[in-house]
């Protein structure tokens, strides 16, 4: 049986965890309020660029350069799998969820035959890689900021992809990350970067944005459709990016506050238990005592 | 006619600018466009330079420096999607001149798009244009 003292020391360490843990939650709760918020405001230019963009592609326009962007390479031979983590642990599955998928996606992808390479961004996706996969790995992205990254972050992620891209490095860029559902469901999903996968996009739209696009048809276009489309397809990478690391990290701090909810719950259970033995083991310590006096006295 | 048209200024970061205003000079890449209400619908991309908004009686009300994006009118509506937005009046013309010092003699692509930014930030800070119309 344990002492009296060391129970009384596991207790105080219990309570001392419960305290960081409690405390971690509240961070993360105050800052999953001011990623929502930087996520919300990304969201008007995000919308915007995606309707310009899905207007100019149906209109079909063929060529060289960087509308590769959008049509593609022509092969789906090399994949480029982009996992999107944060650099932090102690926020539950979210990093290893997807650091699991990712793997998977990678097994199927080698299966079919087909090449894979992995950029990874965040710590915890570039850590776990360069233990099983360190040769596939071309570049890591880590430091994105506690509250999401800001937009340089994004563009310096998306000018690198594209730079490996036309250099031909890879045919198609998928993206694993973080959906943020709500505060406490995150869901890993698969997003395709490259080429832009605009018939998927179009069939997720309601009715009447439909509408809306309709009389696109009448819209003036300066200079030409084909050079603001060249304009775009590379930003639209960007922004996609940035959306997604903002999602991302709403995401992570959400998972963070439900994991830490459940281990400041955890530790209260703990100290509860082992208050009630430390105070069993004390009152048995008592009655033992006054057996000794009582049986003594008795001799006597 | 409406005497005012609605104007969006975004930036992928925050929502910078959303009122109705009078008009709105944007610098299209082939040239500026001066926006009233009830203009044909365009879209464009924009060049490095100044968008100026102006209340109903055509004095300047704000002026802001782009980066480059896109502007999509309608008789409405105006909305310019900006990657950098910056106030005029917040941009200090002696930090950016050192700037301007320190990236001219840059060769890597990125830090020259930087040097041309920063040196048409400073015409732009010197521009006495379409102040008063």
């Amino acid at each position: 049986m344990p002492s009296l003292k060391d129970l009384k020391t596991k207790i105080t360490s219990v309570s001392s965890t419960k305290k960081i843990t409690s405390a971690m939650k509240m961070v993360a709760a105050s800052k999953l309020r001011r990623s929502q918020e930087k996520a919300e405001s990304a969201r008007p230019y995000s919308s915007r660029l995606e309707e310009m963009l899905l207007s100019l592609a149906s209109s079909r326009i063929a060529g060289e350069g960087v509308i590769r962007l959008l049509t593609g390479t022509g092969k789906q031979e090399r994949y480029l799998v982009i996992p999107v983590t944060a650099d932090r642990g102690l926020c539950g599955g979210f990093n290893s969820n997807i650091n699991r998928e990712t793997t998977k996606y990678i097994r199927s992808l080698e299966n079919e035959g087909k090449n894979t390479s992995l950029l990874t961004i965040g710590k915890k996706s570039r850590d776990f890689f360069n233990r099983i996969m360190k040769d596939k790995i071309i570049e890591s992205f880590i430091d994105l900021g506690s509250t999401g990254a800001g937009y340089d972050t994004a563009m310096q992620i998306s000018n690198n992809i594209q730079s490996l891209y036309f250099d031909d490095q890879f045919d198609v860029c998928v993206l694993i990350f973080n959906k943020f559902k709500s505060a406490i469901v995150q869901e890993v999903t698969q997003q395709q970067l490259i080429p832009l996968d605009v018939a998927n996009k179009r069939t997720e739209d309601d009715e009447d944005v439909k509408e809306e696009r309709k009389d696109n048809s009448i819209y003036t276009y300066e200079p030409d459709e084909a050079s603001i489309l060249q304009d775009l397809l590379p930003k639209n990478i960007s922004i996609q990016i940035f959306k997604i690391l903002l999602e991302s990290n709403a995401g992570e701090q959400g998972a963070r506050m439900v994991a830490m909810d459940n281990a400041t719950r955890n530790a209260g259970e703990m100290i509860d238990g082992l208050t009630l033995r430390y105070n069993r083991t004390r009152q048995a310590f008592i009655t033992k005592e006054l057996i000794e006096i009582i049986s003594g006295a008795e001799s006597v | 006619m409406e005497s005012t048209i609605s104007f969006d200024l975004v930036s992928p970061e925050q929502l910078v600018f959303n009122d109705k205003v009078g008009m709105i000079i944007v610098p299209g890449k082939e040239g500026d466009i001066g926006v009233l209400p009830g203009h044909s619908k365009l879209l464009s991309s924009l060049r490095p330079g100044r968008v100026m908004v102006y209340g109903e009686d055509k004095h300047l009300l704000q002026s802001f420096f782009v980066s480059g994006g896109f502007v999509e009118i309608n008789p409405e509506k105006c909305i310019v999607l900006a990657e950098e937005v910056f106030e005029m009046s917040s941009l200090d013309k002696n930090k950016i001149e050192k700037q301007v010092q320190e990236l001219e003699n840059e060769t890597s692509n990125e830090l020259k798009q930087q040097y041309l930014i920063a040196k048409l930030k400073i015409e732009a800070l010197e521009s006495t244009h379409y102040e008063k119309i």
